[in-house]
């Protein structure tokens, strides 16, 4: 019944290639956690399929020498979750996909899939807007780099235009010392989250913030994060005061919905407490260090 | 209406298939509908109750979720090809003594995925358990049982 | 009273028979089943949720190459069905009453074809005004749902006005003179949700005509027999003309008991002379079956200073949804449970049950009861907390005692539920309960509710045959829908045979060849049918006993059974076994051995020298089974999401015949009720569910679930039970959400009042009282 034509490229250029000739009807297709559920309930309905599974270079997981990580496209979240490599303040990421849907769904479902679909509830988009990273995007003009924060453009749009791919999500490294830490409120386990908080966060020996990015999911139709809030911790210590301060900025930037997972107005009230608890885990997995 | 089909060499339960498939067709309806393997389950359709859950180069995953196009070389394994005819594995063997399966709707899955823990964790504890399992519902059991029979089968019955 | 189980089948652990088919994938539910030529069909649903239907434009999906037949309204019979009012067609016929209802249903070469076909069906509706709320139901001035109702067929002398399906009531005792008496008087208003079966098997059928017309139809069903009946009443089909048969079933949970899309495969498979498969779902079957009723409770308590309850007032308000399946009964049902296991003298309650434009709602294990309860065993905390005392300790002061009567008279024979207790009492360490440790960040709270449930209710029946080789078929017509009914009723033939449970086979039911069993539902399979197989086995025994004393030359009064499937001479060794009986009845004297028994459960709900009821659907109910449910949860204090740390039942359940499936059935109710309790909530935007998927709709997990759950299952042997026993399908999950509640008020200071108490819930509850304080 439903026609659709299946390719299977061995290049990126090939994948792109196809895709910008399919126009409108093509979908790239990664892991299939998200798309062919989408496909089951007859939500979208492609024409031209592109498997990504094929393009060995999307499936790389390195560090380049200035410690910058770039985490193939179609890295499972199993794989990322347990990528040791993923340490410090980049260690958010990790925590992150540890956290998306159940075991065999984190077996398929891929980082470039995920982030593609940017489901405001997911895992990534806070935890990759925390770690400052940047997605690679390839297109019918070559590559190019997106941060995070202009990636994700509000309820399931992103950056990506129609015959592009994403390629990878690279992650610049974390200062010295940084945590990461992903605090995420769900309904039941392996849910999308309810609310979800993800930081990175670095002291210098006295104790006072160098380092913070904080971002905020499932409030609205993407992360949020408020540099201006984040002013408020940056250069001090980090006090129950100052966090309370910093998530009473970050809140007014919020905008949630009321869904079947919860009110806007408890999203409101619980996202600072998630913030307060997302300090207190970090310091405290600080702890040893300092 | 056109059915554009491409053929897909899929190695299922240790035999080689050529399975014409549309693009869209999931590996759960090829397995069901072609292969007269019904033993994963169609429950949610959406990759979330589990009961679809198939060995996928040796992982679980979901088959509702897979295309099939997508498998070409691929080995799978579904709870028919876990165990010869007429024997049982080892936790399917102590899932059946424990009385640990009531409806079986959900059994197939939650076979594989215990069966893929033991693979890789032969000794794990109630929580390594409960979170491999953690991806397939049942309603019937309240998952203790299912918890308890999986540890019996790693430790032989001496737990 | 201790019974006798010399043979040791009965109380053993036996595996259950069908485990190795469902361990391998070779178990055959409905969607694993196909026949030659079979046609796949797909239904489409109302996107109106109150209408009359002016017209169908079928042009579009009639081109659809592939299908072969589109019915609606108009091609099915004007029967109705139902199981308490006859107030449902097959289909939607010149009327929608709510959103997602099936209004036409296509058959095509495959299932694909059928639902692209069923998306080109255009329905033209005169859009009627939503009644979406019982409230809005009884408005004065409210559309009317159904303007026939007055001439429905009823099955019960139902009460029933404008949009109020059905008005019942329920007194004993004088309750003005009982409040005056009271020292404390609590009152509150209390709030249930509906909650979604979720059985991980969606709903199915599959109909096949011959060449006489006759069908068979094999489906998702808790009872072939209910399935005949519905299919034949709305389709005005002689119940000779269909037969009925079941696969292995995916879970029920009362899902399945009534009708779902059988009537739509029949009337396809009569069109189209073929036979038709349809499945539904994930979306339909949540959007277009059934779900637990939504309550609205008042209730009040009075208790005197030194604890005594003294008088219990509840009025409940249902909502019905569009069509009155079990509401009847759940309302009558939950009216009866209202008292809880308590002597309370001067109880009045009364409910109504209101049409409303949303899925039925009908029987979800528990049926009425989880909700009363919730409301009930809260009231008794609150008082305890007034008086100063134990929760525990004031339940036990009130304690329905043993040989004390039910509310409204009936009997209760045996009740061991201050041995639940007791039970409970002791796992839990509850006198230390304040003493336990919460980890960082959490909570902790203890609570406790008792509950009581029903196993009984109208007919059913037991054939036992003794084949050429001795060896056993058992024949009851019910259908196992995964709890474990099979094992437990051949263990019970095995037991009253002293034959070996290998040597029993038992028939899939078959509503051909099987003895009319009502259903699985009513925790009644092991109580009712029990009965019937133990009957139907002495029945055998007595016949194998009649040929034996032939064979041996003895007096019947001097043999025995032996066990093995042997007849001897009591006190010597002359014996013949089952083989050479049954060689002889086959071959030479008196014929086949057959032994048949039936029953219907007789026991009057009422009696009306004690009690005033009024609209009361049940005249008889049944046995009762006991419960003490002891909770340990943890608050998060930073979101107020609670979880089920441990869990502590005592269950009285009379004897249990397969102690491992009395335990799964505690074990699952409970994480069933905590999912009602804590997570699970069906949301509607305007007429439309709202979540009708597994991405939004939430069950518990097994990292959700506690993995700490203890049952003690305490003897307390039903006269007439077999070997004692009595049900437990339903009553492991009765005082989930109650217990749940009761816990987390002594965690957070607050009260709740409306399930589910999800996260943001306890969060309110939680920051006032800390705020407060």
């Amino acid at each position: 019944m439903m026609a659709a034509t299946f390719h299977k490229p061995a290049t990126v250029d090939d994948a792109v290639r196809v895709l910008t000739d399919a126009g409108e009807g093509g979908r790239p297709i990664s892991g299939g956690a998200t798309l062919v559920a989408m496909m089951n309930a007859k939500l979208v309905e492609p024409d031209v399929l592109v498997s990504l599974s094929a393009i060995a270079e999307l499936k790389d997981f390195g560090r380049a020498p200035d410690g910058t990580v770039r985490i193939g496209a179609m890295r499972r979240h199993r794989e990322t979750a347990f990528e040791s490599d993923l340490a410090g303040g980049q260690a958010v990421v990790a925590k992150a996909a540890s956290q998306i849907a159940n075991p065999p769904v984190r077996n398929m479902g891929t980082i470039g899939g995920s982030i593609s679909f940017a489901d405001p509830a997911a895992d990534y988009p806070p935890a990759l807007v925390a770690a400052d990273a940047t997605i690679e995007i390839a297109g019918p003009d070559g590559r190019r780099f997106v941060p995070a924060e202009e990636f994700f453009l509000g309820w399931y749009e992103t950056a990506v235009e129609p015959g592009e791919i994403v390629t990878a999500v690279l992650l610049p490294p974390a200062p010295d010392r940084a945590v990461g830490h992903y605090e995420k409120l769900c309904r039941v386990a392996g849910d999308f989250a309810l609310a979800s908080v993800a930081l990175v966060l670095a002291l210098d020996g006295a104790g006072t913030v160098t380092h913070l990015r904080l971002a905020v999911g499932g409030c609205g139709g993407g992360p949020v994060r408020c540099p201006e809030a984040e002013a408020l911790v940056v250069g001090a210590v980090p006090s129950a005061e100052r966090i309370a301060a910093l998530a009473e900025r970050l809140v007014e930037d919020l905008d949630p919905v009321d869904d079947s997972r919860g009110s806007a107005e408890y999203r409101l009230q619980i996202v600072p407490r998630l913030i307060a608890k997302a300090f207190e885990e970090a310091l405290t997995e600080m702890e040893p260090a300092r | 209406m056109t059915t554009k089909t491409q053929d897909v060499t899929v190695t299922v339960n240790g035999a080689a298939r050529t399975l014409a498939c549309a693009g869209t067709t999931t590996l759960l309806t090829v397995l069901r509908d072609d292969l007269l393997l019904t033993g994963a389950k169609r429950g949610c359709n959406q990759g979330v109750c589990g009961a679809c859950t198939v060995l996928i180069d040796g992982r679980p995953m979901r088959s509702c979720l897979t295309l099939a196009a997508n498998l070409d070389g691929a080995e799978v394994t579904t709870v028919e090809g876990l165990a010869p005819r007429g024997e049982l594995t080892r936790v399917q063997e102590s899932l059946l003594k424990q009385n640990a399966v009531q409806c079986g709707f959900c059994t197939s899955g939650m076979v594989m995925v215990a069966h893929d823990l033991l693979q890789r964790s032969p000794d794990p504890d109630v929580e390594e358990v409960r979170d491999a399992l953690s991806g397939n519902l049942c309603r019937c059991s309240g998952y203790r049982a299912l918890v308890d029979a999986v540890i019996d089968a790693a430790t032989g019955g001496a737990a | 009273m201790s019974v006798e189980i010399p043979f040791g089948a009965v109380g053993a652990n036996v595996a259950k028979l069908e485990s190795a088919e469902k361990l391998t994938g070779a178990a055959q539910y409905i969607a694993d089943l196909s026949r030659p030529n079979m046609l796949h069909a797909a239904i489409v649903q109302s996107d109106v949720a109150h209408a009359r239907i002016l017209g169908y434009d079928l042009t579009a999906a009639l081109a659809v190459p592939g299908v072969s037949a589109i019915l609606t309204g108009a091609d099915f019979p004007d029967g109705r069905m139902g199981a308490f009012i006859k107030d449902e067609h097959a289909i939607a016929k010149d009327k929608i009453r709510y959103f997602g209802e099936p209004v036409a249903v296509v058959a095509a070469e495959d299932e694909e074809t059928a639902r692209a076909a069923a998306k080109l069906v255009v329905v033209d509706y005169e859009e009627l005004p939503a009644i979406l709320s019982p409230e809005a139901g009884l408005a004065p001035d409210a559309a009317i749902i159904h303007e026939e109702l007055e001439s429905y067929l009823k099955v019960f002398p139902a009460i029933c006005d404008g949009n109020m399906a059905s008005y019942t009531e329920l007194s004993e005792g004088d309750i003005e003179a009982g409040f005056a008496e009271a020292d404390v008087i609590v009152e509150g208003e209390f709030e249930t949700a509906p909650q979604a079966h979720l059985a991980i098997e969606p709903v199915g059928a599959l109909a096949e005509i011959d060449s006489q017309g006759r069908i068979t139809l094999w489906s998702a069903n808790q009872s072939v027999f209910r399935v005949q009946a519905n299919v034949c009443e709305s389709l005005n089909l002689p119940m000779s003309k269909l037969r009925c048969l079941t696969p292995r079933i995916g879970g029920g949970f009362g899902n399945k008991m009534e009708p779902h899309i059988q009537p739509l495969v029949v009337r396809l498979t009569q069109v189209t002379g073929r036979p038709v498969k349809l499945i539904l779902n994930r979306e339909e079957d949540f959007e277009c079956v059934r779900a637990r009723h939504p309550f609205k409770i008042r209730c009040r308590t009075g208790a005197k200073k030194d604890g005594t309850l003294v008088a219990r007032e509840m009025d409940v308000l249902l909502d019905c949804g569009a069509f009155g399946d079990d509401s009847p009964g759940v309302l009558g049902y939950s009216l009866l449970m209202s008292r809880g296991p308590y002597r309370i003298p001067n109880v009045k309650c009364h409910g109504k049950l209101v049409y409303t434009n949303k899925i039925r709602f009908g029987a979800y294990r528990g049926f009425g009861n989880p909700q009363v309860s919730f409301a009930a065993e809260q009231q008794l905390d609150e008082i305890a907390a007034k008086l100063g005392m134990d929760p525990l300790d004031l339940r036990e002061k009130n304690l329905l005692q043993p040989g004390d009567a039910w509310f409204g008279g009936g009997k209760v024979a045996s009740n061991g539920l201050a041995d639940c207790i007791a039970a409970a009492r002791k796992a839990s360490d509850w006198d230390s309960r304040t003493a336990r440790p919460a980890p960082k960040g959490k909570r902790r709270g203890t609570g406790v509710a008792l509950g009581a449930h029903i196993s009984g209710l109208l007919g059913t029946g037991a054939i036992v045959r003794v084949l050429e080789d001795g060896s056993i078929a058992l024949n009851t017509g019910a259908v196992d829908i995964g709890q474990g009914s099979d094992t437990v009723l051949v263990q019970m033939c095995a037991e009253a045979l002293k034959v070996p449970v290998e040597k029993i086979s038992l028939a899939s039911p078959d509503t051909d060849g099987s003895p009319y069993n009502w259903g699985t539902t009513a925790s009644r399979v092991t109580y009712t049918t029990g009965r019937a197989v133990v009957g139907a086995s002495k029945e055998v025994e007595k016949q194998l006993k009649d040929h034996a004393a032939q064979m041996l030359e003895c007096a019947v009064g001097d043999l025995e059974l032996r066990p093995g499937g042997m007849v001897g001479v009591t006190g010597s060794d002359k014996e013949v076994s089952f083989h050479q009986i049954s060689l002889r009845a086959h071959w030479g004297a008196g014929g086949p051995i057959v032994g048949h028994h039936t029953l219907v459960f007789d026991q009057p709900t009422v009696d009306p020298k004690r009690a005033i009821a009024k609209g009361l659907p049940f005249p008889q109910i049944g046995v009762y089974s006991f419960i003490c449910t002891v909770v340990d949860t943890l608050t998060d204090e930073v979101s107020g999401k609670t979880e089920v740390d441990e869990v502590w039942t005592g269950v009285d359940v009379g004897k249990a015949i397969n102690p491992s499936l009395v335990i799964g059935q505690m074990d699952g109710g409970f994480v069933q009720g905590m999912g009602f309790a804590l997570c699970e909530e069906m949301v509607w935007d305007g007429p439309k569910l709202a979540n009708p998927t597994l991405l939004d709709y939430k069950v518990p997990t097994t990292l959700d679930a506690p993995y700490r759950m203890h049952t003690t299952i305490v003897d307390a042997p039903e006269p007439d039970g077999p070997f004692g026993a009595k049900g437990a399908g339903e009553i492991g999950l009765v005082p989930v959400p109650a217990a749940i509640a009761n816990a987390i008020a002594s965690a957070i200071g607050n009260r709740l009042h409306s399930l589910p108490m999800k996260p943001e819930k306890v969060f309110r509850a939680m920051t006032e009282h800390d705020d407060a304080a």
